[in-house]
């Protein structure tokens, strides 16, 4: 009973805060000062105006979702597989999104994903962690979560389209200096704790995606991959706390900087994205 | 010299053929190419016309096969336990997964079925004496690289020509009017099929990427043998080395025939069969399908 009050009290707290933030709202201002003029001009008593529920704005879907952008599972690698294949793979990717809404987010953003699961307690899971990797293309896309629970590192390898997934929340969307943060394997602890019942953050209005700077500091060596080495170019690691000048020399060594000019290698998609991307656009909204 | 080489330029373009030389020019020149592409020849603006008549053609023909009206097709008849059906030619696209109302995840193969047309009938006294069987054949292709024994056989059946040609036997029930298409919806989800290919080509390869051998250690004191096959048989008893012994050869592109594997799906507009697990042969190559008896010992589903 306790219990009950203390919520009654919170809630109308709440109620009240809300009322408070109504009032600066200048859209309210005006339909309140017509319904008055309204109530006046009649020549009858004033008819009783109950006052309006409270507008809860909800501030963490705005400005994102009007801004385009292409998952990258969508572009289909380079192989000599014929597009259609990609055509009909897509179609399916698009059917399962009208059903679950799968939000933007990147490499370094904080998720939370409740999935079906037969042998728990209330038939769904959920884990909140931090994006690491996101790989695969086409319907087998999958994302990885990290997070540290009860001093033990939990990763979990979420398939994006597989239909036991109830809902994926994006607690806080930012970037990274890097695509793949497999190194917070090896870096303190204190960089992959995330908190279970973290609330959801508001997106910034003009819906760019924050890069995150951070420079992450690292257990002692050994490390499991040597993520000093320039084939992983890793900008996230604060090297010069855990290697001497001369161990990144002599990582330097295992460079291989023709790679950059090497034409083969080029892959533009530049024109396959636009093309996808109104495509998408197109048959989300019908 | 010169005048014999200026002959048989001549006489290649008159016949236009690859293979016949004219008999008073047989055994006397070393090295005379006659094969030739049949717009070599040709000014630009007739291959043009060639192409576009083909392709105006195909079009037409296909267009009048999917019309029964025009096309009587044989009579049907009932299901006996013990017939067979025919087959389709299939196109190989790619892997996705698929997941099952339970949850499971699996992975499938997508084929497509582009063009399939019946192309023959042979009875039972022409094919093998037993069974009658079914000429069918896959992907359209163009008519300028076909020889003429083939062109007949399409021209006969009123079909353009066909990449992958195969036969199936078929009991006597089934048999179908060449010329009739084949579409993705003669199998339902559920159904299982045997899938043949020809396998990928990996060219000349050693033992033990070929047979599985074990190879020899990497270190001991090995001198120049870590992958080879080692000894060839037992000594001086047989004293030869048994027929059939497996040695480095070549590997792969050879028909292959995956067994038991289940349709989780099929789509009609497209023409597309979800076909469980994996399948022999690269991507967007020529595949028979056909429907699974349980004859098989090697399976994937054991029932």
């Amino acid at each position: 009973m306790a219990a009950c009050g203390k919520g009654l009290d919170k809630f109308m707290f709440s109620l009240r805060l809300l009322r408070n933030l109504q009032l600066q709202n200048e859209r309210f201002l005006s339909t309140s000062v017509c319904r008055l003029a309204v109530g006046g001009s009649s020549e009858q008593p004033p008819k009783f105006t109950p006052p309006s529920k409270p507008v809860i704005v909800d501030k963490t879907q705005t400005v994102a979702s009007t801004r385009s952008h292409l998952s990258p599972e969508f572009i289909p690698p380079r192989q000599r597989t014929n597009p259609f294949k990609f055509y009909i793979e897509r179609k399916d990717m698009i059917r399962r999104r009208k059903v679950l809404n799968i939000p933007e987010f990147y490499a370094g953003s904080i998720l939370a994903v409740t999935m079906a699961d037969p042998n728990a307690s209330g038939k769904m899971n959920r884990f909140v962690g931090i994006c690491i990797q996101r790989g695969g293309h086409g319907l087998g896309a999958t994302f990885v979560l990290r997070n540290i629970i009860d001093n033990q590192g939990v990763e979990i390898c979420y398939e994006l389209y597989s239909p036991r997934i109830q809902q994926i929340e994006v607690l806080k969307l930012e970037k990274r200096l890097d695509d793949n943060l497999m190194y917070l394997r090896d870096a303190l602890p204190e960089y992959c704790t995330v908190d279970p019942d973290m609330k959801p953050e508001p997106i910034s209005p003009t819906g760019e995606v924050p890069v995150n700077k951070l420079k992450v500091r690292m257990r002692p060596k050994p490390w499991s991959k040597r993520w000093e080495r320039p084939k992983f170019n890793i900008q996230g690691i604060r090297f010069d706390r855990s290697l001497t000048p001369e161990q990144m020399e002599h990582a330097q060594k295992w460079a291989q900087p023709w790679r950059e000019y090497d034409m083969l290698k080029e892959y533009d998609t530049s024109k396959l994205e636009e093309q996808i991307l109104s495509e998408v656009q197109r048959e989300m909204s019908k | 010299d010169p005048p014999l080489i200026s002959l048989a330029k001549m006489a290649r373009q008159l016949l236009g053929c690859e293979h016949v030389l004219p008999s008073h020019l047989v055994g006397c020149i070393r090295t005379v190419k006659t094969t030739t592409w049949f717009d070599e020849h040709l000014t630009e603006d007739n291959q043009e016309y060639m192409r576009k008549t083909t392709a105006e053609e195909y079009r037409r023909q296909t267009a009048e096969k999917l019309n029964p009206l025009k096309d009587e097709p044989w009579q049907r008849h009932e299901w006996t336990e013990g017939s067979r059906r025919v087959g389709l030619v299939a196109v190989k696209l790619g892997m996705v997964p698929v997941w099952s109302k339970t949850g499971e995840r699996h992975v499938v193969t997508m084929l497509q079925v582009q063009d399939c047309h019946v192309i023959k009938h042979l009875s039972k006294e022409e094919f093998d004496g037993h069974t009658a069987a079914l000429v069918v054949g896959g992907k359209n292709v163009s008519p300028f690289n076909r020889s003429e024994s083939q062109m007949e056989m399409f021209r006969n059946a009123g079909v353009p020509p066909k990449q992958k040609v195969t036969t199936f036997k078929v009991s006597d029930n089934a048999l179908i009017k060449p010329g009739t298409p084949l579409y993705a919806a003669h199998y339902r989800p559920g159904q299982y099929v045997d899938v043949t290919a020809k396998s990928i080509g990996k060219g000349f390869q050693g033992v033990m990427k070929r047979w599985g051998f074990k190879g020899q250690p990497a270190t001991h004191g090995q001198t120049k043998t870590h992958r080879r096959p080692g000894a060839s048989g037992p000594g001086g008893d047989p004293a030869k080395v048994f027929k059939g012994k497996k040695m480095p050869g070549r590997m792969g592109n050879v028909y292959v025939t995956a067994h038991g594997l289940k349709i989780w799906r099929v789509n009609t507009k497209y023409n597309v069969l979800y076909v469980n697990g994996s399948i022999p042969g690269h991507k967007n190559c020529l595949l028979k399908v056909k429907r699974h008896t349980r004859a098989h010992k090697h399976t994937q589903t054991r029932k």
